[in-house]
């Protein structure tokens, strides 16, 4: 099997991650769509550090997750203080800022 | 259309190395515009301390400039007449790449000629406000402000370029709307700087936008550059001068307040009386005849433009004189004065190297003379509990004497007495205006001699009814003679007034300016199309039938207190010639639109009239704006429809 | 060698890699800040928290600037096995970035002779009205905004100066992080904060993601993450075009999100609006400094090569960035929004000259940031200080008359907004020339049509900042009174540079341009 295909599923879940942040309303599954996102993203690192025989790639998988840890705890307390005065996680309920 | 390449970067810089970089003197040059301007920054920025000493600050600083103006001036006839122009550069103002535009002042006859005139008329106006403004709380910030103005003025006359004029040039802008609005949080006050800071507006976008032009066409924006760079295009590069030269009418106009942007003046009357006598007579209004005597390279190769000028002019003259023959209050109808003979000044600039030095003297002349007759109206206003309607003065010559008698210099200068500064000056445009072929000698020639008798007719109306005929004073008026502070400033103008056409006559000032103007020598085998005396008489001939005529109206009949209906015509001039209501629709409306497009918030107020642009501007904004909804996923979309047409634009320049 | 060898080749020597310390001092000494912060957050008393936090952070960001005034010669190199390049524009954006990020700081600890800085709220988590939020109110001191600004100047200090798209990334998330949680903290109008920092957050992680898909790519095509390699690999490596070009666009993605530029704009008026006012003002500023430095690089080390892959989007946006920013703000009547669709507009001006692809932009990008930044830090101050009940007076039919009320204010006001409309001697006006200048000289007739796209938009935002000056001074205080606040020094202080840089940048811009034209060479 061609390493390719591992980059197409990469492209393949990065657009379902992308398709999750918009077609979801709960703020919390549409982070999840972005980690999603950042996850495809670390199997294409993968698999071209694969490709093209260096280890860079699979370093660089190892920090996203730690980034993308590091964004879960600020996204996360963001989505709460919004629940807790809002009383809702859906994204369309934040809607005064606009025009 | 002859397009000339967008030639930025040639290096057109070397050509203005020929005038003499400066030497002596000229190289402190600078502190012209610095002393006034330190004076601005100390009085705003030391409040306190200078409540009282400020304003004599203020005033030795303009002084100061007059006298660096004035050594430069001795030195500069001391240096033969090619040598006279100095360029003295200041520092590296825009070095961007390969393109690099000093700061520099460039001193020569025309701009030292300026500099006298504005700091000798300026600082006497200075010593006149402090009589004048002596119980004014606020006289601290009015003397910086005046000193910002001289600054300003001053950067504007010797600049170097075109772009650092128009820094002065929105300087003089700046300082002028705060002198107008000065007093005045009262609406028709604010309303009056608000109408000038619109005019003013379109006159400057058309100067900006002519720079432009010139940076785009010849790649350089110094004057000299500029000059070289016209002159040596010469026709080919018609198309652009003439584009050129409209830009700078435009800029002319809304400065020096031409048809068909001239309405603002009067209202501006609504400052403090100095104000006007500075800015709106000596000085900032002029300000346009400099712009066009100083680019006239330009209108010498764009000859549609020039005959613009002329027209304006002419339009301008002739209206401004009608207004003037309706106007009530004294200083709106020494305003229409100040339009109509900047008039003359504009068609002298427009009829080509025949005229630009006329139009010079004129304009050097005429600031002494109009300064004078305003602040002698100020003086009046002073002793008349701050009126302004000539119909309830008259008879004030017995009360001020010294008044009367200096208006009385301005008065003839004006109407052009024989041997009197106006006589020489304007007889000169008149002469001028008859020089050349075809229709235009007859119409321009006629139109300026008719409205010689025309501004005899409406000065002495103005004249007699203030201070001729029978009292008729409202009854708690105590008329009484000004302080010296502000009599000896109007006596010095008063000289002037008398005596300045001659000296200047005398001296060969035209011919010392013709080495900037260009060719006034060649002007001598240019014969009007009738004989000089012929023109004289005539002139002087009307002039007196304007005279007599005012007379019998106004000193010898009664004037009624309430001013009669009068003719269409009056009615039509006594309002401007509905200029207002024109510009009503104009300016106001869309200026009113503008603030409150700003002041509201809903839809229906921001989709109220402006004009055509800025409602379009408006409208694709109201519309681009609904795109911006809120909902954050529809922000992801847009970013995301944003990636896929990126990554489609690849994909299609890859295969 | 890349920094992950550490990691290991399967050889089994292990080589430390080359560190010079004197290259990073500046960001370590900002580290140190930010780290001293937590301790003082942690372990001192309430009472001396504020005083202590900013002057811990104070003294770090000036320490910080003085050692690059004092040793930027001897800076240069790349270091950290070349995941971080310290050279020129590195150094002057580093520069830049600590100056306004101690301006922005000042605005930020602006107190109005309270206890805690007054534009944020006590305790970022209760819920708005509670009595969880009272209690903190009452005990309250907020002063963990400085360590969080501390760390996102860290960020912004190493984005400009990354030499890897690793670092790059590392450093863009630690700039946004803090900058998502303190756009959560104002004091009043919690809901809307709140409001701009979920947006804000969801929106940046999903730019972030786009950004490190586009380095994955570019990584997949060059075999490296480091800039300068990438460079290299452009026209040796070959069928894998698509890979480069795809990746590169990605990757301005994520960056043209930061600076704002359309169509990635969106985030940039609701949370320039949402956000406590000092935090807007800062980053308006400093991330569009450190977000341009880092897009330099880019294009100018790693991309150059492959230029007529993206460059035409390149224009695309910028040309739109400029129309869209200046038309939409016509129609904006909050204060802050307006500013925010004029940071858009200025991007597109900058992009202008980044585009030029010659040392010429550089400089002319450093020049536009450098008094963009300062006289916008300013607008935002001055924002902070006007009030009606308490609350900031951000509608601009508010200031109507403010002439009259606080004429030095108004004028400053005034002066700022002429600087962004491009007013000659002013800094604005300079600063449109330069990068106008070095378009029209290199980027050919894509360069001329963008000038003449730019020169049309300003004169729309002319119009636009010449209403608000026309509503300042010719026209009738309507509606409830507005108070102006009174600035401490600090305050004083920041806003004055602004005002102060917007004129000397105008009347002397020589020597500033002299600097980052001698500053304009990128080494990797």
């Amino acid at each position: 099997m061609s390493l390719m295909n591992y980059v197409y599923l990469a492209i393949v879940l990065f657009a379902i991650g992308a398709a999750t942040v918009l077609v979801r309303r709960n703020a919390i599954i549409v982070f999840m769509g972005i980690e999603l996102m950042l996850n495809a993203v670390n199997l294409a690192f993968v698999t071209f550090a694969r490709m093209n025989g260096s280890l860079d790639g699979q370093a660089v998988a190892l920090f996203v997750m730690v980034v993308a840890a590091a964004e879960v705890v600020v996204g996360l307390a963001i989505i709460m203080t919004i629940h807790r005065s809002r009383r809702s996680a859906s994204v369309d309920d934040a809607n005064l800022l606009k025009l | 259309m002859t397009t000339l390449p967008l030639s930025l970067p040639t290096a057109v810089a070397a050509a203005d190395a020929a005038v003499a970089p400066a030497q002596g003197m000229a190289g402190v040059a600078w502190l012209l515009v610095a002393l006034p301007l330190a004076g601005a920054a100390l009085l705003l920025l030391v409040r306190r301390p200078l409540e009282r000493v400020g304003p004599i600050i203020a005033t030795v600083l303009s002084w100061g400039s007059f006298v660096v103006g004035a050594i430069l001036l001795v030195e500069m006839i001391g240096r033969s007449p090619e040598a006279r122009a100095q360029h003295l550069t200041l520092f590296s103002w825009l070095p961007v790449g390969t393109f690099s535009l000093d700061a520099g002042m460039l001193i020569d006859q025309l701009s030292v000629t300026f500099v006298l005139l504005i700091t000798f008329v300026g600082s006497l106006i200075h010593v006149y406000s402090l009589g004048y403004m002596a119980h004014d709380p606020d006289r601290r910030k009015f003397f910086a402000f005046l000193n910002l103005f001289v600054a300003a003025m001053l950067l504007l006359v010797t600049a170097d370029s075109y772009l650092l004029l128009y820094v002065g040039w929105e300087g003089v802008g700046l300082a002028s709307y705060l002198l107008i609005g000065f007093w005045n949080w009262n609406p028709p006050y604010a309303s009056a700087a608000n109408k000038a800071f619109i005019a003013n507006r379109i006159g400057d976008f058309g100067l900006g936008l002519a720079i432009m032009a010139m940076f785009a066409t010849f790649g350089t924006v110094t004057i000299t550059g500029v000059d070289r760079a016209a002159q040596a295009a010469g026709d080919q590069a018609g198309t652009m001068l003439t584009v050129i030269g409209f830009l700078l009418l435009l800029g002319a106009c809304g400065k020096s307040a031409q048809f068909p942007l001239q309405s603002w003046l009067g209202d501006a009357m609504a400052g403090p009386t100095p104000v006007s006598a500075l800015i709106h007579a000596a000085t900032m209004v002029t300000a346009g005849v400099y712009l066009v005597v100083r680019a006239h390279p330009v209108y010498d190769h764009a000859p549609v433009a020039a005959l613009a000028v002329t027209i304006v002019g002419a339009i301008t003259l002739t209206m401004g004189a009608i207004i003037g023959c309706a106007k009530d209050d004294i200083k709106k109808a020494l305003a229409a004065s100040t339009m109509s003979q900047i008039g003359y000044m504009m068609l002298a600039a427009g009829l080509g190297p025949v005229g630009y030095a006329f139009a010079i003297f004129h304009l050097v002349t005429h600031g002494f003379f109009k300064a004078g007759m305003f602040l002698g109206a100020g003086s009046v206003m002073h002793g008349m509990g701050d009126r302004v309607d000539m119909r309830t003065f008259g008879g004030l010559s017995g009360k001020m004497k010294i008044t009367w008698a200096t208006f009385l210099c301005g008065w003839l200068a004006i109407i052009g007495f024989p041997f009197l500064s106006g006589f020489f000056s304007k007889d000169k445009i008149i002469e001028a205006a008859f020089v050349g072929e075809g229709w235009r000698p007859w119409v321009f020639g006629l139109t300026t001699m008719l409205v010689a008798g025309l501004t005899a007719f409406y000065m002495s109306r103005l004249f007699f009814m203030t201070f001729h005929g029978k009292r008729r004073w409202l009854e708690d008026d105590h008329p009484h003679e000004s302080p010296a502070s502000m009599t000896v400033p109007m006596i010095i103008l008063a000289v002037g007034s008398v005596a300045l056409g001659g000296v200047l006559q005398a001296g060969g000032f035209l011919d010392w300016l013709a080495p900037v103007t260009g060719g006034h020598a060649g002007a001598a085998h240019h014969e009007p199309v009738l004989p000089i005396p012929v023109i004289t008489g005539g002139t002087l001939l009307l002039v007196a039938l304007g005279v007599g005529l005012a007379w019998a109206r106004y000193w010898r009949a009664d004037v009624p207190v309430t001013a009669p209906a009068g003719s269409w015509l009056t009615r039509a001039a006594a309002r401007d010639f509905y200029q207002d209501d024109v510009n009503h629709g104009l300016l106001v409306v869309p200026g009113n639109a503008l603030v409150e497009a700003a002041t509201l918030a809903d839809d229906s107020g921001v989709d109220q009239g402006t004009d055509g642009v800025g409602r379009a501007v408006l409208g694709a904004s109201t519309r681009l704006a609904r795109l911006q909804n809120g909902f954050v996923r529809s922000y992801a979309l847009t970013m995301l429809l944003g990636v896929v047409l990126v990554l489609a634009a690849v994909w299609m320049v890859q295969s | 060698m890349s920094p992950l060898a550490l990691i290991g080749p399967p050889s089994a020597t292990f080589t430390p890699s080359e560190v010079s310390y004197l290259s990073i001092l500046p960001m370590l000494i900002v580290a140190g800040a930010a780290l001293i912060g937590v301790l003082v957050e942690a372990f001192a008393p309430r009472a001396a928290r504020f005083t202590a936090q900013f002057a811990v952070a104070m003294l770090g960001l000036l320490a910080a600037f003085a050692v690059i005034a004092m040793r930027a010669p001897a800076m240069i190199g790349v270091t950290l096995s070349g995941a971080v390049v310290v050279d020129g524009p590195a150094l002057v954006f580093q520069g830049m970035v600590l100056l306004m990020g101690a301006a922005g700081l000042a605005l930020m600890a602006e107190r109005f002779g309270g206890r805690g800085p007054d534009a944020f709220t006590p305790s970022g988590s209760s819920v708005p009205g509670s009595q969880a939020e009272g209690l903190a109110e009452r005990l309250g001191t907020t002063t963990e905004v400085f360590p969080l600004t501390m760390f996102a100047l860290l960020g912004m200090m190493l984005f400009p100066a990354s030499g890897d798209l690793l670092t790059m990334f590392v450093a863009l998330e630690v700039l946004s992080m803090p900058l998502y949680v303190l756009t959560a903290l104002a004091r009043r109008r919690r809901l809307l904060s709140q409001e701009a920092a979920l947006k804000y957050f969801l929106l940046g992680s999903f730019s972030s993601a786009f950004f490190l898909f586009g380095a994955a790519l570019l990584y997949g095509y060059a075999g490296s993450l480091n800039l300068g390699e990438i460079g290299r690999a452009v026209g040796t490596v070959s069928g894998r075009g698509g890979l480069l070009a795809a990746g590169a666009l990605l990757l301005f993605v994520g960056l043209l999100f930061k600076v704002g530029a359309v169509p990635f704009h969106s985030w940039t008026p609701d949370v320039y609006q949402g956000a406590p006012t000092p935090v807007t003002g800062f980053m308006a500023a400093c991330t569009k400094v450190a977000a341009f430095g880092a897009l330099l690089r880019l294009v100018y080390v790693g991309l150059a090569g492959s230029r007529w892959d993206w460059e035409l989007v390149l224009w695309i946006v910028a040309g739109l960035t400029m129309v869209v920013g200046s038309v939409l703000s016509v129609s904006q009547t909050d204060i802050k929004r307006l500013l925010a669709y004029s940071s858009v507009a200025h991007a597109g001006f900058i992009l202008v000259g980044l585009l030029a692809i010659d040392r010429a932009g550089i400089a002319a990008v450093t020049f536009y940031l450098a008094s963009y930044g300062f006289a916008t830090i300013a607008a935002f101050g001055i924002v902070l200080l006007v009030r009606a009940r308490g609350s900031e007076a951000t509608h601009i039919s508010q200031w109507a008359g403010l002439g009259r009320r606080a004429p030095v204010l108004a004028a400053g006001m005034g002066l700022l907004l002429m600087g962004f409309a491009g007013i000659p001697l002013t800094s604005g006006f300079t600063a449109k020339f330069a990068v106008f200048a070095a378009a029209v000289a290199h980027a050919g007739a894509a360069g001329v049509v963008l000038t003449v796209i730019g020169v049309l938009s300003s004169a729309v935002t002319a119009y636009v900042y010449f209403r608000i000056v026309v509503l300042m001074f010719f026209s009738e205080p309507g509606g409830a009174p507005v108070d102006v606040l009174r600035p401490s020094a600090g305050g004083a202080t920041a806003i004055g540079v602004g005002l102060l840089t917007t004129v000397v940048l105008g009347v002397f811009p020589a020597p500033l341009l002299a600097l980052a034209a001698s500053a304009s060479q990128f080494l990797w």
